[in-house]
């Protein structure tokens, strides 16, 4: 067993009583971290973050931002003003894709499903804040390098087996095996490294079993994000037999610790989850929940809430929210999100493996004008680098702008003197909006001599070469953090780096700023990952925006995740 | 006649083959295609190749497409790569589905496209005629994911008594119907009353219709048991014509209302290359497009003396 000293104060040092009432023996950051909100350092929104992660209670949490003066207790239940009625059925327009592997799940659709039986270790709240769930507490060490997870007991799970350490060590070892093909496996870096065949795996002892309801991860080096990692769409929870001692395919043998069992499930057309027992967890008003596919046309969404033939939307289009406002039984959620569009390069695909392309095309974008045409200004513009305004890490670089003598000049050191046409894919993935996106791009470079061909196919075509495509316009989602992103995406080798990047440099730029958990260090730390990658002009990113949902009045407590993560245990119906 | 039936039947069953052929060559030529289609795109050569040898993909294209024939023979239409289950099982739900949205439309817009055909060709050039020819002619020139919003506008936003969409998710609701057959009608109806308008106006003016009113036969009889008759000749092909249009021109109306039929799942397998989804809808397609073909010449021959002993 691994020397666990890492994780407790050093014992020879002396708490003073003042520490330990700013949470000093839950980690030796917290009262710094106390200290930070009271002087301004940092908001209530990244001390509770901050101090969530760092294994604070969630109730401890909330009552120590109140009481250094972060602001009044807004966030609180959302149902705690009215008495909540338990009963119905929620009935959400929402695409029914196959479930089969969690490990494997590419879309938010399917994890919504499976969220209601399979269950994760920490849950991000609307607010973006992750608070414990199937693990009530954690603990990191100083050096950020081991995590330990400490399991609910008396969790069953539907089968009747109890849930343990040895379904987690079960699921995240198969996240490690490349064999899974689990997008995890560059989520969770940290763990992972590369073998004598180039080929990705977990390192040796990642994942250690310390009793039945404590789990130790042992990381070869920092990460900040690790409980907020645990909740991602694939990054449910399964059983230890899943894939083992039964096929790995939740359709077909729903197990889970959720309350809710699969009563029929038909993909295209419907999935049926009814409440089977107790949640473990607290209260869950909700008998059944619905999900009903009307296809790939949004209008069908809006027409089905429209004709009270569903009480909510997956999601509204942007193409829809005046239609929605028309309606007088409807209530709109928005979510300020870090969701975006990249038009990311390939790099190793020509021409786009010309550095001075690349920056000339990215000079000639107007981010403002694409967010007010294309998405009517709903949400924040973007500045080529993946990090948003709203991650707690985001640091300002001097703002961009639209420059077409400078594009100019780099497409004549780049040899297209004469100009050049070059192609975008784009697919539609999230709307129509992301052509609008493209056409006003396609002016905006027409000045500086490059002509853009928008090259427009199915969404579902996209998704088979999105990840090949010279040049394409990539929806990705929302993450809590934004080294969560470029981690995912940028670091060299991982399975969702479209681009095709290998900076070592920026890889070691972002190894740094995972390891550092000072808010206002990591956010120095991040100054260089975001100039690497607007210097290195690899994804030209016009705008963040936000995300919209519809409900029917009378679902109550319903609210929009911003990435669109059901969470339903606090809806409830009100006749 | 029989002479005829047998030769039409024939050639049927040859276009149907070559067709068949073709839909096969494009779908089915490039083995690994076909694995990437199955395995997804995160599979790498080695395992590709893997799956081409192991699932025989390997052989001659000839003998594979013979294979598959007969496989289509004995009911085998392959693995769903969305569905995850073996094609029949979504296939035949789906085309029943279609069956009844085209069946409720058939019968409707057959109804409302003759009655209107024949007041038009009655009197040709009348207030009657140019009244029903411009609408026929605008509703026609009115795509079906125009109508569907326009209708969807009205019944279901404005005034809110019709479901917005027909995915009749728990079990068949023929209000549900009510929207899908309205755009499919409006559409679909102008085209076979211009081509009954015509040919009732081509017989309205021949000797015999003449000889009946010169001879004082009540203009009710004329029109019900002379003329009708031979002026519904021509509009039999387009009808039959219809019925093909009926099943593979439904994707849009399908799509826009969320409506569980063959038409989006040829759509949604064409869009994800759901390749045993689309062979089986192709075909299907293609049989009930030359099915109703030779039903139309033969019904054609049948009805037309001229055609028949010529």
């Amino acid at each position: 067993m691994k020397d666990r000293k890492v994780l407790s104060r050093d014992p020879r040092r002396y708490t003073l009583p003042s520490e330990r009432a700013l949470g000093a023996e839950t980690h030796s950051y917290l009262p710094e971290l106390c200290d930070q909100l009271k002087t301004g350092k940092i908001n209530r929104r990244d001390f509770l973050r901050q101090a969530a992660l760092l294994g604070m209670a969630t109730g401890t949490v909330y009552a120590m931002a109140d009481k250094l003066g972060g602001g009044s207790g807004i966030i609180g239940s959302a149902v705690a003003d009215e008495m909540p009625k338990a009963g119905g059925t929620l009935r959400i327009s929402m695409r029914v894709q196959e479930m089969t592997d969690p490990a494997s799940f590419d879309w938010s659709e399917k994890a919504n499903v499976a969220r209601l039986m399979v269950e994760y270790l920490t849950r991000t709240k609307s607010d973006n804040v992750t608070v414990p769930y199937l693990a009530h507490k954690w603990e990191a060490s100083d050096d950020l390098k081991t995590w330990v997870f400490h399991l609910n007991q008396g969790i069953t799970w539907s089968n009747g087996d109890a849930f343990t350490s040895a379904d987690v060590a079960h699921t995240v070892n198969r996240w490690l095996d490349p064999a899974t093909g689990s997008s995890n496996l560059g989520l969770f870096g940290a763990m992972v490294e590369v073998g004598e065949d180039g080929q990705k795996r977990g390192i040796a002892n990642a994942v250690e079993v310390i009793d039945d309801h404590t789990i130790q991860f042992n990381l070869k080096q920092a990460a900040l994000a690790m409980p907020e990692n645990f909740y991602n769409y694939p990054t449910a929870i399964v059983h230890r037999g899943f894939g083992a001692d039964y096929e790995a395919d939740l359709s077909a043998n729903p197990i889970g610790t959720g309350a809710f069992e699969l009563a029929e499930f038909a993909i295209g057309e419907k999935a049926i989850l009814r409440k089977a027992r107790d949640w473990w967890a607290g209260p869950f008003y909700l008998d059944e929940v619905h999900y009903y596919d009307h296809g790939e046309d949004t209008n069908a969404w809006v027409a089905a809430l429209a004709s009270q033939q569903v009480d909510g939307l997956f999601r509204l289009p942007n193409s829809a929210i005046e239609a929605a406002q028309a309606l007088p039984f409807v209530d709109i959620h928005e979510a300020t999100t870090a969701q975006t569009g990249v038009m990311r390069f390939r790099v190793t695909e020509a021409p786009f493996d010309n550095l001075k392309l690349r920056q000339a095309v990215a000079a000639c974008m107007d981010h403002d004008e694409i967010l007010q045409k294309a998405f009517k200004g709903y949400g924040q513009i973007a500045e080529n680098h993946h990090v948003c305004q709203i991650h707690p890490e985001y640091a300002a670089l001097p703002p961009l702008k639209r420059d077409i003598e400078k594009a100019k000049a780099l497409l004549a050191e780049a040899g297209y003197a004469d100009g050049i046409t070059i192609e975008i894919a784009n697919g539609d993935t999230e709307g129509p909006w992301m052509t609008d996106a493209c056409a006003i791009f396609k002016n905006q470079a027409a000045p500086a001599g490059i002509n853009i061909d928008i090259n427009k196919m199915p969404a579902n075509q996209y998704w088979e070469v999105w990840d090949k495509a010279p040049w394409g316009y990539t929806a990705w989602t929302h993450r809590a953090l934004g080294t969560m992103v470029l981690g995912l995406a940028y670091r060299a080798g991982v399975p969702w780096n479209e681009v095709a990047y290998d900076n070592p440099a920026f890889d070691a730029a972002l190894d740094d700023a995972e390891g550092t958990l000072d808010v206002e260090e990591r956010r120095k730390k991040m100054v260089l990952c975001e100039q690497i990658l607007q210097d290195d002009a690899i994804i030209p990113q016009p705008f963040w925006r936000s995300v919209f949902r519809a409900s029917n009045k009378r679902v109550k407590g319903f609210s929009t995740h911003p990435t669109l993560y059901d969470q339903f245990h606090e809806v409830w119906l009100d006749g | 006649m029989i002479q005829l039936i047998v030769r039409r039947v024939g050639m049927m069953i040859l276009i149907m083959l070559v067709v068949a052929l073709l839909l096969f060559l494009i779908n089915e030529g490039d083995p690994t295609l076909i694995a990437r289609s199955v395995l997804g795109p995160y599979a790498q050569a080695e395992q590709l190749n893997a799956w081409v040898i192991e699932n025989g993909y390997d052989r001659s294209v000839i003998v594979r497409y013979f294979e598959w024939i007969g496989r289509i023979f004995a009911g085998d239409l392959g693995e769903s790569v969305i569905y995850k289950r073996p094609v029949s099982d979504i296939f035949w739900d789906r085309l029943g589905n279609t069956g009844i949205l085209a069946g409720v439309t058939f019968v409707i817009m057959v109804l409302i496209a003759l009655t209107l055909g024949v007041l038009a060709g009655m009197k040709e050039g009348s207030l009657q005629d140019r009244t029903i020819s411009v609408f026929s002619i605008i509703t026609t020139s009115i795509p079906e994911y125009a109508s569907a919003v326009f209708l969807v506008g009205i019944f279901v936003f404005w005034l809110g008594i019709l479901p917005g969409t027909s995915s009749m998710t728990s079990g068949f609701d023929p209000v549900q119907m009510i929207l899908p057959v309205f755009v499919l009608t409006l559409y679909g109806f102008g085209y076979i009353a211009r081509m009954t308008r015509a040919s009732m106006a081509e017989v309205m003016t021949t000797p015999y219709i003449r000889t009946a009113v010169l001879k004082g036969l009540p203009y009710r009889h004329i029109i019900l048991k002379h003329a009708l008759r031979n002026a519904l000749i021509a509009p039999f092909t387009v009808i039959m014509l219809q019925i093909n249009w009926l099943l593979s021109g439904v994707v849009v109306t399908e799509f826009a209302f969320g409506y569980k039929g063959f038409g989006a799942l040829l759509l949604e397998a064409a869009l994800r290359r759901d390749i045993f989804v689309i062979e089986a809808c192709g075909v299907a397609a293609v049989f009930v497009a030359v099915f109703t073909q030779t039903v139309g010449d033969l019904g054609y021959t049948y009805l037309n003396p001229r055609i028949r002993f010529k």
